[in-house]
């Protein structure tokens, strides 16, 4: 995220495309419902009308797929009635003219047409987006799980530069993390291209610096396989040696029983986690490691804040903190570390090798942390990024976008949209959930599907349904709910029995290989 | 010119924007309350927190009242703790304050204040029981002591904004309810249990603590949710190696005190019988228990013996986008430093 | 369901300001559609018309008594059986409805047709016992009546209501001729001198409207006696904001039914009272909040607005009759503007004070009906006319209602400053010996017939008096009357109108009216008088709103008055 939670308080507008804050992060929902109390006023871009949706001042009902469409017609309508904030652009942004010759083939009629929306609603977005602010865009995986996920980011970016929403409190482009440490994941170099901080691999000084302090003659400079390529590289026999780390691949990847094939074709698969899982099945070596709660160390959440998380308890039986079992390895394998506890690794290691979290220490993270950047150690954190429209990489570069449909579209044989999410009481496989009573409130999985559509194929309320794509078929309870329009029906992954995975299709963006989770064709049955 | 009013006599500065009772309560000292919370602010409903200013026809509800220069403000004099007194026996009177075996005795403001006033038992009884209400999966309602405050339902509708609790009736028939007076597991409540927090008394309890622990054998820790990208700020009430409950850390950066039904209700896996306890060896069939030095060994020596055969390449890693940033961070130092490959990603497009 | 389209809908959300206020009327209009009766489905269909959540309208379901959420008979029967109902014999018509029908109070009969309630306080209380059936009232009733009516209604006809009571009115300024038939057209009004005041004004400088009706030094007629042109002068200067004029129309107090007589009968005085003021005070839009067992007297108002409306009267305010649902603390001033907002009536902390802070949080003036209805008089006669009538300090006409114990009770127009003795004699003096006489409205201590010898009737006597002059609804007891019973009687009715909010109202009504009913059952101790004589002396004052303040001041005065009949009956 550029800005911060605490920033949404007096924001004056929300754009929300593809999040479902309600269910997928409750606590940031509340914020935008406090806003709204206080008048501020808000649009919602989805293809489900969900809680938020039915709050909103305009609510878009999009087609699954058609973001850049849509946004193209709203930044048509800025430009064509000279809405845009040309101080901003002027001033901090270049390549406008790539972004107007793009956008000026999406006039709202068009964008209408591919989108589904209106086009007096795109309009009426595109002058609400003007007339008040600062408003801040968020967005969630709704935009990134598709095909063309890199390019609906790029075209929310381009839309709040040409705003002016950028480098402004209470404004900003902000993606909120669908788990608890996405951020610190990518920010710790848990990338094939960068190492911690985002330095690059491919740099010869940032190579040499890492090579010192690790005390190797070199380092890598090629980037490697995303995770999608290592998967299919275990069936080519690429990658022969596989080790996966507190993650349930055979749940969360699309198409799992490709999947599954990818994970049983591994020569030696190591998986270190807390719970046996569908993945743990393929392993052969499973390591356990302690959980939340039984180590110290931190997380970074969305609005890039490192915070504490401490120990309570000992791990249970041999368990141990996941840093000294790769440790271990490390020193088996001839290389002997220095840091003997996650303070350690921080302080001595991470914040000394990565500018971006130089001015971070553990004696510095009592309370509420500190937010990166944050690179000297008197600097008090960034609430918000690119201040005064200094972007990092010194103008925001505008860039024209096309719009591309889905992988897999609706057709005779496979008539349904699927798409898929969380909801609220579970998390991911339910690993954590299910140990914890959250069946309770939702036992098992369901497809939801409009009252129209369960009109027309007979099917009533809780009926067990078979929901079939290419790539696989299941059988799930209907659930019939006003949230999804006709032609769309919706699923999480949260239950093996109906796990919207079965049928997802692997196709990805090209740029992130971010699998298209959000649409694929499916047809449903009655079960006779 | 800094500017004072007088408390009981004694001088005290105070900043403009603040109420008496905030000003009286960074200065030390004690005024009960029980409908004022600092998030859901001053509700003037309780009574409890009345004070005499000179100068003021009646008694003026010290969590409303603004000071101004010079004022003269009386804490404990007869008629205010008359009043109190008043206030709080009538709650006794009109409920069923038990505090026996009470989930919130020793954390509880209504025990507090009765404390304080040097009340033991009520000065008369008049009582008319309800049900109690535990259909809901997280949280147990007990109407007998509610004492009707208001914070939940501010709670509920201004601050979580879920809109399901609500005053219903009137009178002394007044009661919290739940959308059209449901039993809350039949409601809409997602169980964010935003109203157990807020709550002053033990009206709302959480289910998994009963019985756990009194209030003063726990300690408190400080940690970050495990479950979504917020980062939402945990207070573990802890009893031994016991997660007893979780709150939201009040005031902190960036839930301010809420939480979702997740995190405060999702914590007891890391007690589940399934975690796995030692290293596991794949045999043909199945899994067998080993130690660390056999399971770590087999480890080094297979990826050593991949990377000599074909390359670093061979190898790959997916780090945990659930585990602290210092895994993350030795996961790619393994793969970079140990194997010689950037075939290292995580799981973040999920 | 209900047959209620969305178009009916939104035409009531076009109404108002902003869409929250229409809660109210959108619930009574799918109420009346859906056999009188807010069941689930009903109250689901209000928060899909209304997009407001179910928890908040049921909050207001169950808030205001008119709001059924369980099923009630085609003829919801309520018999009013609060302390003037009760002076009239209201108890043995609820006795004999009960015999009747075969069924407790609280009870549906097996056919449907009748539901038996007892109610507290409708407004007529020299007319009655009163029963109101739907939204209907039936005065005046006797035993004979009563079955009368039930034959009727089962035969499905409606019988005529007999309102009949004294009027008399010595300023003539209030109380026009009622006995006209056209009393309350436009014609009738304007042919004796109306809206020439309304005229007059506008052809003056706001500023000028607002100094006259201040220097006119009129009190409030609502109860609390604040001069209203001091109230007007409280509204912020050069301010952006809309300013709203609420007309106070939700009598409530027992003992008071003035204000209806204005309304019902000389409507055009009320709306040129109000457009009036509305010039002063620069409002464009103005309510007038009748309480809702009112509805025929909405439809007379409304009538009234739009024959006004038709001759030009009102270009400069709309003014919209707004139903309350049931509550007398929407009497109270924030209450009621919590519940023209659409919520339930409780009381807001002051400051900040409705002409800061009021509806939607903009300037407002809540001023009672009778105040805006002797404004025509101010402007067109002048401040100098009007202090003419009455005493120092308390001018102008007032109107009396006088209920219970008198041979004639009835609605009597005076100047303030009226000898009590006066009033008694116009309504047909006492009827047996006077034992204490209430003289504002239930919620003022009583007096006894020594105290209330030679009590002048103005704010100022009555309060050197120790008592209050209130709404000027007199409450004349006799002898009969048992004083614990009276004591019982009125605090039930402060406690079922309780908003629940404040603490030492509540929770101290109930326990109140727990002692004093286990002293009237027999069940009573000495300390249980103590304890009630603590309490009233605690509560004023430590409460939001007067309510608390309304039950205590009359309680400790019969308890302390009357105190050896208390005690003798503790055994």
């Amino acid at each position: 995220m550029t800005n911060s939670f605490g920033e949404f308080k007096n924001a004056k507008l929300f754009f929300l495309i593809g999040t479902n804050m309600t269910e997928a992060h409750p606590v940031a929902s509340y914020f935008v419902k406090q806003a709204l109390n206080k008048g501020a006023k808000l649009i919602v871009v989805d293809p489900r009308n969900h809680a938020l949706a039915r709050k909103a001042d305009i609510f878009a009902q999009v087609k699954v797929g058609t973001d850049v469409a849509l946004l193209n017609g709203i930044m048509y309508t800025l430009l064509e009635e000279n809405l845009y904030n040309k101080d901003f652009v002027e001033a901090n942004c270049t390549n406008f003219e790539e972004l107007r010759t793009a956008v000026m083939q999406y006039p709202p009629d068009k964008a209408a047409a591919i989108s589904g929306v209106t086009e007096e609603t795109i309009r009426e977005m595109a002058r609400m987006m003007a007339s008040v602010k600062p408003g801040m865009l968020c967005y969630t995986l709704g935009l990134t799980e598709h095909t063309s996920g890199t390019n609906n980011v790029i075209s929310v970016a381009n839309l709040q530069m040409l705003l002016g929403n950028l480098g402004v409190e209470s404004g900003g482009v902000n993606p909120l993390r669908g788990q608890n440490n996405v951020q610190g994941a990518c920010d710790m170099g848990a990338l094939p291209g960068t190492f911690s901080g985002y330095q690059s691999v491919t740099n010869p000084e940032i190579r040499a610096k890492f090579a010192q302090a690790w005390s190797v003659e070199n380092l890598p400079e090629k980037p490697g396989l995303m995770m999608p390529d290592m998967m299919s590289g275990l069936i080519t026999k690429d990658v022969r040696g596989f080790f996966i780390m507190g993650e349930n691949l055979a749940g969360s990847e699309p198409n799992i029983s490709h999947a599954e094939f990818e994970l049983a074709s591994a020569e030696f698969l190591v998986c270190c986690d807390i719970f046996m899982t569908e993945t743990t099945r393929f392993a052969h070596v499973i390591l356990p490691s302690a959980s939340w709660a039984e180590s110290e160390g931190t997380y970074t959440n969305s609005e890039r804040r490192i915070s504490r998380v401490r120990k309570i308890k000992e791990a249970p039986g041999l368990s141990k903190p996941g840093w000294w079992i790769i440790k271990e390895i490390a020193k088996r394998m001839g290389h002997d570390w220095g840091s003997n506890s996650a303070q350690e690794i921080w302080d001595n290691e991470i914040s000394t090798l990565t500018p971006l979290v130089a001015g971070v220490k553990y004696a510095r993270l009592k309370q509420d942390g500190l937010q990166w950047p944050c690179p000297t150690l008197d600097h008090p954190g960034t609430k918000f990024l690119h201040k005064g429209g200094k972007f990092t990489r010194g103008q925001g570069l505008f860039k024209g976008i096309d719009w591309t449909p889905p992988a897999e579209i609706e057709d005779k044989e496979f008539p349904f949209m699927l798409s898929t999410g969380r909801r609220l009481v579970h998390y991911h496989t339910r690993t954590q959930t299910a140990r914890a009573g959250l069946d309770q409130m939702a036992p098992e999985e369901t497809v939801d599907i409009s009252p129209d559509d369960a009109n027309t194929l007979g099917i009533a309320d809780s009926e067990y349904v078979r929901v079939s794509s290419r790539r696989g078929s299941v059988k799930v309870k209907a659930r019939i709910t006003e949230e999804v329009p006709h032609g769309l029906v919706w699923m999480a992954f949260h239950f093996r029995e109906g796990n919207a995975n079965w049928l997802t299709n692997n196709a990805g963006d090209t740029t992130t290989k971010t699998p298209e989770y959000k649409a694929c064709a499916v047809k449903i049955e009655k079960i006779k | 010119m800094s500017k004072n009013i007088f408390i009981d006599g004694k001088p005290i500065t105070f900043e403009d924007g603040k109420t008496v009772l905030q000003v009286a309560r960074e200065n030390g000292l004690y005024i009960p309350t029980l409908c004022y919370h600092a998030r859901t602010g001053p509700a003037s409903m309780c009574r409890v927190c009345v004070v005499e200013v000179e100068g003021m026809r009646g008694l003026q509800t010290s969590c409303s009242l603004t000071p101004s220069d010079g004022m003269k403000i009386q804490t404990a004099s007869q008629r205010v703790l008359d009043a109190r007194k008043a206030v709080v026996n009538l709650l006794l009177a009109n409920g069923n304050h038990d505090c026996l075996s009470c989930e919130v005795n020793g954390a509880c403001e209504l025990q507090d204040a009765a404390y304080h006033l040097g009340i033991e038992t009520p000065a008369f009884f008049v009582k008319e029981y309800d049900e109690r209400d535990a259909s809901a999966a997280f949280i147990i309602r007990d109407p007998n002591k509610c004492i009707l405050c208001g914070r939940c339902i501010v709670g509920c509708n201004g601050q979580v904004v879920n809109e399901v609790l609500e005053f219903g009736y009137r009178d002394s028939h007044t009661k919290v309810i739940c959308d059209a007076d449901l039993p809350m597991g039949l409601s809409t409540c997602v169980q964010c249990g935003e109203c157990v927090q807020l709550c002053p008394v033990g009206a709302f309890i959480e289910k998994k603590a009963v019985g756990k622990a009194r209030r003063w054998e726990t300690h408190t820790v400080r940690t970050t949710c495990p479950y979504c990208g917020v980062g939402c700020q945990l207070e573990l009430h802890v009893k031994g190696e016991q997660i007893v409950r979780v709150t939201g850390v009040e005031g902190a950066e960036p839930n301010q005190g809420h939480l979702c039904v997740k995190g405060r209700y999702g914590y007891d896996f890391i007690y589940s019988d399934d975690r796995i306890k030692t290293p596991l060896i794949r045999e043909a069939n199945g899994f067998r228990e080993a130690s660390w030095d056999e399971a770590l060994d087999l480890v080094a020596t297979k990826f050593q013996q991949i990377k000599q055969e074909y390359g670093p390449n061979a190898l790959a890693g997916v780090s945990s986008a659930r585990s602290i940033n210092e895994d993350s961070y030795y996961m790619q130092r393994l793969f970079r430093e140990v194997v010689g490959t950037n075939n290292i990603d995580h799981c973040a497009r999920v | 369901m209900p047959i209620v389209t969305q178009e009916m809908i939104d035409r009531i959300i076009h109404k108002y300001p902003q869409k929250d206020s229409a809660a109210l009327p959108i619930m009574q209009l799918i109420q009346a559609q859906n056999g009188e009766m807010l069941n689930r489905e009903a109250l689901r269909a209000v928060s899909k018309a209304t997009n407001l959540s179910l928890n908040h309208i049921y909050g207001i379901a169950t808030y205001y008594t008119m709001f059924n959420t369980k099923p009630v008979g085609k003829y919801h029967l309520q018999v009013d059986t609060c302390v003037p109902g009760f002076l009239h014999g209201a108890d043995e018509i609820a006795a004999h409805l009960s015999q009747i029908l075969r069924i407790a109070v609280g009870e549906t009969t097996s056919d449907g047709l009748f539901t038996l309630s007892t109610v507290q306080d409708l407004a007529s209380c020299a007319t009655g016992p009163v029963i109101q059936v739907n939204d209907r009232y039936f005065e005046n009733m006797t035993i004979a009546k009563v079955d009368q009516l039930v034959d009727a209604l089962r035969k499905g006809h409606t019988p005529e209501n007999d309102p009949s009571m004294t009027v008399y009115s010595e300023c003539g300024i209030l109380l026009n001729d009622r006995t006209q038939p056209d009393c309350r057209t436009l014609a009738f009004y304007k042919k004796n001198g109306g809206y020439r005041s309304l005229a007059k004004a506008k052809s003056m400088q706001p500023k000028d409207v607002i100094n006259e009706v201040k220097e006119a030094q009129i009190r409030g007629r609502g109860g609390a006696g604040f001069p209203a042109g001091t109230k007007w002068s409280f509204l912020p200067k050069d301010d952006s904001r809309p300013v709203y004029l609420i007309c106070n129309a939700d009598e409530g107090e027992p003992g008071t039914f003035k204000d209806r007589q204005i309304m019902e009968f000389n409507p055009h005085l009320l709306i040129e009272g109000m457009a009036i003021s509305a010039h002063a005070i620069d409002a464009a839009k103005a309510f007038i909040y009748i309480r809702g067992e009112f509805a025929w007297i909405a439809k007379i108002l409304e009538t009234a607005i739009e024959e006004a409306r038709a001759d030009g009267q009102l270009d400069h305010v709309d003014i919209l009759v707004h139903r309350g649902a049931g509550s007398y603390v929407c009497g109270e001033e924030t209450a009621q503007i919590e519940s023209l907002e659409g919520k339930r009536g409780n009381p807001r902390p002051k400051p900040p004070f409705p002409a800061n802070s009021g509806l939607y949080g903009c300037p407002t003036i809540v001023n009672n009906v009778e105040t805006l209805a002797s404004v025509p008089y101010i402007i067109q006669h002048g401040a100098q006319a009007f202090k003419k009538i009455g005493v120092p300090n308390n001018h102008g006409p007032k109107i009396f209602g006088v209920s219970g114990h008198v041979n004639q009770p009835g609605v009597f127009e005076y100047p303030l400053g009226t000898p009590l003795r006066t009033i008694l004699e116009a309504a047909g003096d006492v009827k047996g010996k006077l034992k204490g006489v209430i003289v504002g409205g239930l919620s003022v201590p009583i007096l006894t017939a020594e105290e209330a010898d030679g009590l002048l009737l103005d704010f100022d006597s009555c309060q050197k008096a120790g008592t209050s002059l209130g709404s000027g609804g007199i409450i004349v007891i006799n002898d009969t009357v048992s004083t614990p019973e009276l004591a019982l009687r009125t605090i039930e009715f402060y406690h079922h109108e309780s908003c629940g909010q404040c603490v030492p109202c509540r929770e101290g009504s109930r326990v109140i009216e727990n002692k004093l009913r286990g002293i009237v059952k027999g069940r009573g101790k000495m300390e249980d008088i103590d304890l009630v004589i603590q309490l009233c002396r605690t509560i004023p004052g430590l409460s939001l709103c007067p309510t608390g303040e309304a039950f205590s001041a009359p309680i400790l005065s019969m308890v302390t008055k009357f105190r050896s009949e208390f005690e003798a009956l503790i055994h």
